[in-house]
């Protein structure tokens, strides 16, 4: 068995990346067939020049910007709160919300926002996407806040209340720092939830905010193609190494 | 020139609340490449076009009454439950001055013999694209039941195309309301799912001239650009049994704030000069008579998709749910 | 104390109450109601919906599903759990081969299931090689059935079940592994007899990961499988957009969630450990 085991860790390695290399590499073949033609950044520059892609691409920028920064904000503080104050029905909620199929959010977010704009005369649009991706990053940015929250050491917090400070005063002096590192994690993660979600977004979308996912899901709809493996592997570059900052400040 | 475009659609992006803007859903290739960019130039107006590849999904959208699109294009047989739905805008005939463009074989069409709500734009009919290298020739819908092309055969992602092949194979009209043609046209396309390879619209387009599959009921629109793609691989037949046709109207959409702009926009697209290089490039059927460089009949044999009463539309929803899901 | 703390929580509690209660509580309004003419939702109030779920056709999918979700829970636990053997055997390139495991995981879901279509496709990588090795004369169908949906499943969850049953092994108390070698259990014996079951809570919790989501997938089903809606979550999908069924649609969608917080139940006694 001690032979076995890194064997067998090295396929299943392989099997794990694999295919996106196989997806890398023939993003610079030069023909679009699967035989190798020699290396070309033609499918890179095709996609460069697309302006519905591009546009795309800035709506998903756009949304997780966005998204990101109301999740974190919420999510820290709540986090914090929950950490000092046991609320079951809250806690309940956020791991609800993490683990429901996200189908089923994502139509209860349609039906809701549909309900919703009878009354308020309003449309499905980026907001809609935004305010969607938010609810959903929130648990994610609870977790990640909480766990480390829980590894802090409380004598310095403490030492802070007994000298007079008030909570919030507390929370933003002493805690705030201490746990920055966890936030930091927390964004990037919740970014790139937001970047890649597709489920959740096609359904709230609306008139001005298709985004990358939904261009790239059409895309693989008709069949493999050159360009999408260019931005498939610009995406996977960029989101892992975004994952890879994570990682290293969530070791912090 | 990337640098450019980047800036030109952050920026672009930016100012759309400021400039003029429409925005047009639309099939998958039904304008040339610079049809849109054209509208633009003349009149300084953005456009924001979206496609669909289905009805469906175009309806999906729609049906809520306030999905933000102002012009779009439904097939005929949808024309008359969208009205009664309150979803269309009457239309304007005086602001379409090039409507004597129009065939008269679709000036007085069936659905709306007014023209007060829609505008025929491009006629289709349905039938099936096939590799010429296959064995035994396809000419019917019954050779898309074929075990031989297991795996290899998809049909289209439509409830009334995939209903409309298997009553005609059954000896129906497309148009049936009649609940056991309907329930056995619904077996027919579940035992079709053994062999079927997935339920592709125009997606399937490229994996028809890749070679991946074999056989596809597809629109003809769609049939003639993959064959223009693979001329000497692939071939297109109307099926013995009979075929469906339609029409894709114009429609501007009651919800739309911008009702001249879109006016403007159906009376463009009737154009002469752009209705032709539309019908050139996309090799589409238009309805527009000036536009035609040659003749370019409704084939016989076609049966038209007749709008649906609600009973008979609201079963064959069920029914589709009930195949997608077997 | 109490009331300080509730402005910290008041954000993430409206958030949740808005956009998370609130959608359901319509979900189960509409699912109560009727269909209109060609779509859109209207009186009258009816338990049509519900009865509509007993019709065996969506009971076998919901069946299918479950089963879908079993297997490729399975597989993970199968796959998954040598692998974080070995990571947590590693000593100093731990953290090198965690972040081996992450870094696919966490790009897009989207892309790695679109690169086993590239690779799979009657024109994909392995039908080409395996036609110019002669070993086959036509390309295989290897897309569009279950086994591709199940395969895509498995490598789109994998790393979920992988990072839960690492934690737990970090945390074994090593000196319970000398001990069982030192009373004669053969490495095999020691790994079924006391590694395993210490492992548990560790092996629950993956599976909760992998299992929910895949009762509720879509993506994979729809890209892999064709399209041919085979699993509950396409079904849920087809019924809010193409098919304007949105009564049956909740429905459905509410019975999906029932499925899926019921192992979560289970799982949650059992655990004790709170992640949130």
């Amino acid at each position: 068995m001690k032979r076995a085991l890194p064997a067998y860790a090295a396929i299943a390695f392989a099997f794990l990346h694999l295919p996106l290399l196989v997806l890398a590499v023939f993003s610079v073949n030069s023909s679009r067939f699967t035989q190798w033609d020699g290396f070309s950044l033609r499918w890179y520059r095709a996609a460069l020049a697309d302006g519905n892609l591009l546009e795309a691409a800035a709506n998903s920028l756009a949304i997780a910007i966005a998204s990101t920064l109301l999740a974190t904000v919420v999510g820290t503080l709540a986090a914090y709160g929950l950490h000092k104050r046991h609320v079951p029905w809250l806690s309940g909620s956020l791991y609800l919300s993490l683990v429901s199929p996200e189908i089923v959010t994502g139509v209860a977010l349609l039906a809701f926002f549909q309900w919703a704009f009878r009354y308020l005369g309003a449309q499905l649009g980026l907001h809609t996407v935004i305010l969607a991706h938010t609810a959903f990053s929130i648990s994610y940015v609870v977790i990640v806040v909480l766990a480390r929250l829980r590894s802090l050491d409380p004598s310095l917090e403490e030492a802070a209340l007994d000298l007079g400070a008030t909570e919030w005063r507390t929370f933003r002096r002493v805690v705030l720092p201490q746990l920055s590192p966890g936030i930091a994690a927390a964004a990037l993660l919740a970014f790139t939830i937001s970047f890649d979600d597709y489920v959740i977004t096609s359904l709230v979308a609306g008139v001005d905010s298709e985004t990358l996912p939904m261009v790239m899901y059409s895309a693989a709809r008709r069949g493999a193609s050159p360009v999408l493996n260019a931005i498939s592997t610009v995406v996977v570059v960029a989101l892992g190494g975004l994952i890879l900052i994570s990682e290293r400040l969530r070791a912090a | 020139m990337r640098r450019r475009t980047l800036l030109a659609v952050s920026l672009g992006g930016a100012c759309g609340r400021g400039g003029r803007r429409l925005n047009v859903f639309n099939w998958s290739d039904y304008v040339a490449t610079d049809t849109i960019p054209g509208f633009e130039r003349e009149t300084g107006v953005r456009i924001r076009y979206g496609l669909y590849e289905s009805a469906e999904e175009m309806l999906a959208r729609v049906w809520s009454g306030n999905s933000g699109w102002d012009v779009a294009f439904p097939s005929n047989a949808f024309v008359p439950p969208m009205r009664e739905a309150g979803l269309l805008a009457k239309l304007d005939r005086s602001r379409l001055t090039n409507l004597a463009n129009l065939d008269p074989v679709f000036r007085r069409p069936p659905w709306d013999p007014e023209l007060d709500h829609c505008l025929p734009y491009m006629w289709g009919s349905t039938g099936i694209v096939y590799q010429r290298s296959l064995a035994k020739p396809v000419t019917a819908w019954a050779d898309l039941w074929d075990p031989a092309l297991r795996g290899r055969v998809t049909m289209l992602d439509d409830p009334a195309e995939v209903f409309g092949a298997c009553l005609k194979r059954i000896g129906a009209s497309v148009n049936s309301t009649d609940a056991s043609e309907l329930a056995r046209a619904r077996e027919q396309a579940i035992a079709q799912k053994s062999v079927l390879r997935a339920y592709l619209n125009a997606e399937a387009r490229d994996q028809l001239v890749a070679g991946d599959i074999l056989a596809a009921q597809a629109w003809r629109i769609t049939a003639r650009q993959a064959i223009d793609a693979a001329p000497d691989r692939l071939a297109f037949v109307y099926p013995r049994e009979g075929f469906p046709i339609y029409a894709d109207c114009a429609v501007v959409l009651r919800e739309s704030k911008r009702v001249e702009l879109a006016h403007e926009f159906i009376d463009y697209l009737l154009r002469a000069d752009v209705a032709r290089t539309i019908a050139r490039e996309m090799k589409t059927a238009t309805c527009n008579a000036a536009a035609r460089e040659a003749p370019d009949p409704v084939p016989n044999g076609g049966e038209w998709f007749l709008p649906m009463p609600a009973a008979a539309q609201r079963l064959r929803d069920r029914l589709w749910t009930e195949i997608k899901a077997a | 104390m109490r009331s300080r703390f509730s402005l910290f929580l008041a954000p993430a509690a409206a958030i949740q109450a808005l956009l998370f209660a609130a959608p359901l509580i319509v979900v189960a309004g509409y699912s109560l109601l009727s269909r209109g003419a060609y779509g859109g939702v209207e009186r009258p109030w009816t338990f049509e919906n519900y009865a509509r779920l007993l019709d065996p056709l969506y009971g076998a999918i919901l069946w299918r599903s479950f089963v879908m979700a079993a297997a490729a829970t399975a597989l993970c636990v199968l796959l998954g759990f040598p692998l974080a053997l070995f990571i947590s055997r590693s000593g100093r390139r731990k953290n090198l081969y965690l972040q081996l495991v992450i870094l696919p995981f966490w790009t897009s879901f989207l892309i790695r299931t679109y690169a086993w279509i590239f690779l799979l496709r009657d024109s994909g990588l392995f039908n080409s090689a395996l036609l110019a090795l002669g070993v086959i004369q036509e390309p295989l169908p290897l897309l569009y059935n279950s086994s591709a949906v199940l395969l895509g499943l498995v490598y789109g969850y994998l790393p979920f079940m992988v990072l839960p049953l690492y934690a737990t092994l970090e945390k074994l108390d090593p000196a319970l592994i000398e001990a069982s070698a030192d009373l004669g259990a053969r490495p095999w014996r020691t790994l079924i007899r006391v590694i395993l079951p210490l492992c548990r809570p560790g092996i629950l919790a993956g599976a909760m990961l992998v299992f929910i989501p895949c009762l509720g997938a879509y993506l994979t089903p729809d890209l892999m499988g064709g399209g041919k809606t085979i699993l509950i979550g396409n079904v849920v999908q087809n019924q809010f957009t193409t098919a304007r069924d949105w009564p049956f649609g909740s429905a459905l969608s509410l019975a999906l969630m029932a499925l899926a917080i019921v192992p979560l139940m289970l799982g949650v006694r059992r655990r004790g450990e709170a992640l949130l």
